[in-house]
């Protein structure tokens, strides 16, 4: 449900609108600051702090693997089902060649570079013929959810099944008074704000995301124009591979241990970080994270944490209802 | 049956496994034992040691039919559960059409329940699962069920008394509690709660944390609150490499207050666990008196074996293979329904007592069509009327250096 209502949301965003939303998000900004008010006067300031911090921290996670997602559905109407494996397969990479003797940080960034050619050779076998043979939205999600599970098999021929610790530092942490944030984890928060922020101003304001912004908008008027579409959707894979690595590589080294499972199960938890923020919208998985990361983990200061995944879908659910394209909905144009 | 004659039967039994029959059925038994193994999913840490348990147990069993003439060879077929309630359903089926006549396993209660419900009950195939979880007994199984296992009914009073052992009198003593929202940590922390709270002890929470979270910061941090006097988390070993660490980052995390149960007891504990999260705590397991000759004897073949090492629960897994080639041999069949209609004849309370050392002497007792009251390596069993066992043997260890070390045992009873 929630990605056909993220399909509609693209699929209906064609109306101009200006290039900078600074309603949506000084809405946002305030509604969050009016809450987390409210919170600290009922719980004070202190558990209110901690919750937030950790609200934060979730929010990386989520925007960090959602800015590719929504860049290819934002460009290539391709609800890309296999994202989630693609992280997987970042990380695996990363320990395959960590174990060949490699250290970990210089393979984690030779891991995003062979994932970021494997998404482009995809596009070469896969999406390419795909598109030229004008299959619908729902014939290429299909591909890709058959795509998800080829990857992950794959993974786990090759690295088994079980559990796999990363060996990186996941006790180190900050702190700020009373408060504390895990060393990691706050790399992944950094990482994720800056990836998502970068991924939005290059679509604005450079010459290449302007051509990108183009095809997504018609393929072939943007072809007709002169644009190099070929070369936009190289690009586009290029980077939502290697940020997928990414944001794999950091889950793993953050979380301290993962299985080959792990990217599809984070998946859902992306694609709802995305469709709240406004799918196809680079901000969007930043304020969609932001929102159900501090919502989720607000919540523990009243109700049991087991509730934790209720309050992200509800939140979804409400938003959707208020805001059917999101909180920065139907903005393909400017993504 | 004479030497002759039981040499004939084995003759018998292997000219039909070559395929050079024809030969009647009724002169020997073939059994199939099905495996049904954690190899992969949450609790794959222990798929090979219940793997070499089984396996340990059908070659001892073959050993002591073939020296006590007794014309039963058993084989097992095994297939992953995956820790996914469909996943073992078809694995079920898989090692059924494969001529499982009884199946050992799986670990998690969901999956038990799957399989009882979708395959077992209704052809009376006997289940023996390894998940400890009071859940399962929410099921009409109709007799199929069998458990070598505690319960956690009586896993929580050995968790009461592991909890007591480290901070004394519970009164006015402060225990948080934290589960992985399943069964099993649902239906132990609700009985330890109310033991704690019968010796006047106060409960914090429980927090129960969902397993697919990205954080468990906010759940750690819950369970620290207030300073308790100890805390006991309820999880899995996937769950608490991520669960561990969040606890240590909190700050105000001591792992000497902790207590864990079985689903958390390694032998060594695995590396991507931090060790700081473990390091001094302590926990309960299912345990085997290691003072025993039925112990001693089941160590050995384990040693002998190579492999893996002890897990949890290793032991009943032994026990639950025995008393299904014990049934066999009782009902001259491998047919599962009469399979099942002897489990209660071969652990009888009130009748001559077997062991693992004296296999052979009980398989002669059952194949002659007498009860015999087999008593395992982790104990006599007495199954009550759902088929679980009414007393038990738990350890309680510590964590020392990274190393389980077992420092009592304990006897928990209703």
């Amino acid at each position: 449900m929630t990605i056909e209502e993220g399909i509609g949301a693209g699929a209906q965003g064609r109306a101009p609108r200006p290039p900078i939303e600074i309603p949506a998000a000084a809405w946002l900004a305030l509604t969050l600051v009016f809450v987390a008010v409210c919170l600290v006067v009922a719980r004070g300031p202190v558990a209110v702090g901690q919750t937030t911090l950790n609200g934060l921290i979730a929010a990386g996670y989520f925007s960090l693997g959602a800015v590719g997602l929504t860049l290819v559905f934002g460009t290539l109407r391709i609800i890309n089902f296999a994202h989630g494996d693609l992280l997987t397969l970042g990380a695996y990479l990363t320990f395959g060649l960590n174990a060949m003797g490699a250290p970990f940080w210089p393979a984690a960034a030779v891991a995003i570079a062979l994932t970021a050619l494997i998404a482009l050779s995809l596009d070469y076998v896969i999406w390419a013929p795909l598109r030229r043979a004008r299959t619908s939205t729902l014939q290429a999600m299909l591909a890709a959810i058959g795509l998800a599970m080829v990857i992950r098999f794959t993974v786990q021929f090759f690295a088994g099944s079980q559990v796999r610790g990363v060996g990186q530092d996941v006790l180190s942490s900050i702190n700020i008074g009373p408060l504390h944030l895990g060393s990691l984890q706050a790399l992944v928060l950094v990482v994720g704000v800056v990836a998502s922020t970068l991924v939005g101003l290059g679509l604005a304001f450079t010459r290449l995301g302007k051509q990108i912004r183009a095809l997504s908008d018609n393929m072939a008027l943007a072809e007709v124009a002169g644009i190099d579409t070929a070369r936009a959707i190289r690009v586009v894979w290029i980077v939502a591979g290697g940020l997928a690595a990414l944001a794999g590589i950091l889950f793993a080294a953050a979380v301290g241990s993962v299985n080959p499972n792990f990217g599809f199960f984070t998946l859902l938890s992306l694609f709802t970080a995305a469709v709240l923020g406004g799918i196809g919208n680079a901000y969007g998985a930043l304020v969609g994270g932001l929102v159900i990361g501090l919502a989720q983990e607000w919540s523990t200061l009243f109700v049991n944490p087991r509730w934790k995944p209720v309050v992200g879908f509800a939140i979804l659910i409400v938003v959707l209802l208020v805001l059917p394209r999101g909180i920065f909905g139907g903005s393909r144009e400017r993504s | 049956m004479n030497r002759r004659q039981s040499l004939l039967a084995a003759v018998a039994v292997a000219t039909v496994a070559l395929g050079w029959g024809p030969v009647r059925a009724e002169d020997g038994v073939t059994l199939t034992i099905g495996k049904l193994l954690e190899l992969t999913g949450p609790l794959s840490e222990n798929g090979p040691s219940q793997d070499k348990a089984i396996t340990i147990a059908v070659d001892y069993a073959n050993q002591a039919a073939a020296a006590a003439g007794v014309p039963i060879k058993v084989s097992a077929v095994s297939a992953d559960a995956q820790g996914d309630p469909q996943a073992a359903l078809s694995a079920a089926r898989a090692l059924v059409a494969k001529g499982a006549s009884a199946i050992i396993g799986p670990s998690i209660t969901p999956e038990s329940i799957a399989i009882a419900n979708g395959l077992t009950i209704q052809k009376r195939i006997s289940l023996w699962p390894v998940g400890t979880s009071t859940r399962l007994r929410t099921i009409k199984d109709e007799g199929t069920i069998f458990r070598t296992v505690p319960p956690d009914s009586l896993q929580a009073y050995a968790l009461a008394a592991a909890v007591v052992d480290k901070v004394g009198d519970p009164k006015g003593k402060l225990l948080s509690i934290a589960y992985r929202n399943e069964p099993y940590g649902e239906g132990l922390a609700k009985d330890l709660k109310a033991a704690w709270t019968a010796k006047g002890g106060t409960i914090q929470g429980p927090v129960v944390f969902d397993p697919a979270q990205a954080t468990f910061d906010s759940e750690a941090q819950q369970v620290v609150d207030h300073n308790p006097d100890a805390y006991v988390v309820i999880d899995y070993p996937d769950t608490f490499a991520k669960f561990g660490a969040s606890l240590v980052r909190t700050g105000n995390y001591d792992a000497a207050k902790l207590v864990v149960p079985d689903a958390l007891a390694f032998s060594t504990v695995p590396g991507n666990i931090p060790p700081p999260a473990l390091e001094g705590a302590r926990g309960t397991r299912g345990g085997s008196d290691i003072s025993t000759d039925a112990y001693k004897l089941f160590d050995q073949l384990w040693q002998k074996a190579g492999g893996v090492e002890h897990f949890a629960l290793d032991a009943n897994s032994f026990d639950s293979t025995t008393l299904v080639v014990l049934a066999a041999a009782a009902a001259h069949s491998t047919d599962p329904a009469a399979l099942t209609a002897k489990i209660r004849d071969v652990a009888k309370p009130g009748a001559p007592k077997f062991g693992p050392t004296t296999l052979g002497e009980a398989l002669k007792a059952a194949w002659s069509g007498k009860p015999i009251d087999y008593v395992g390596v982790a104990g006599a069993f007495e199954f009550a009327d759902n088929g679980d066992p009414t007393i038990s043997r738990f350890d309680i260890y510590e964590y020392k250096g990274g190393k389980l070390d077992v420092i009592k045992q304990i006897d928990a009873a209703k």
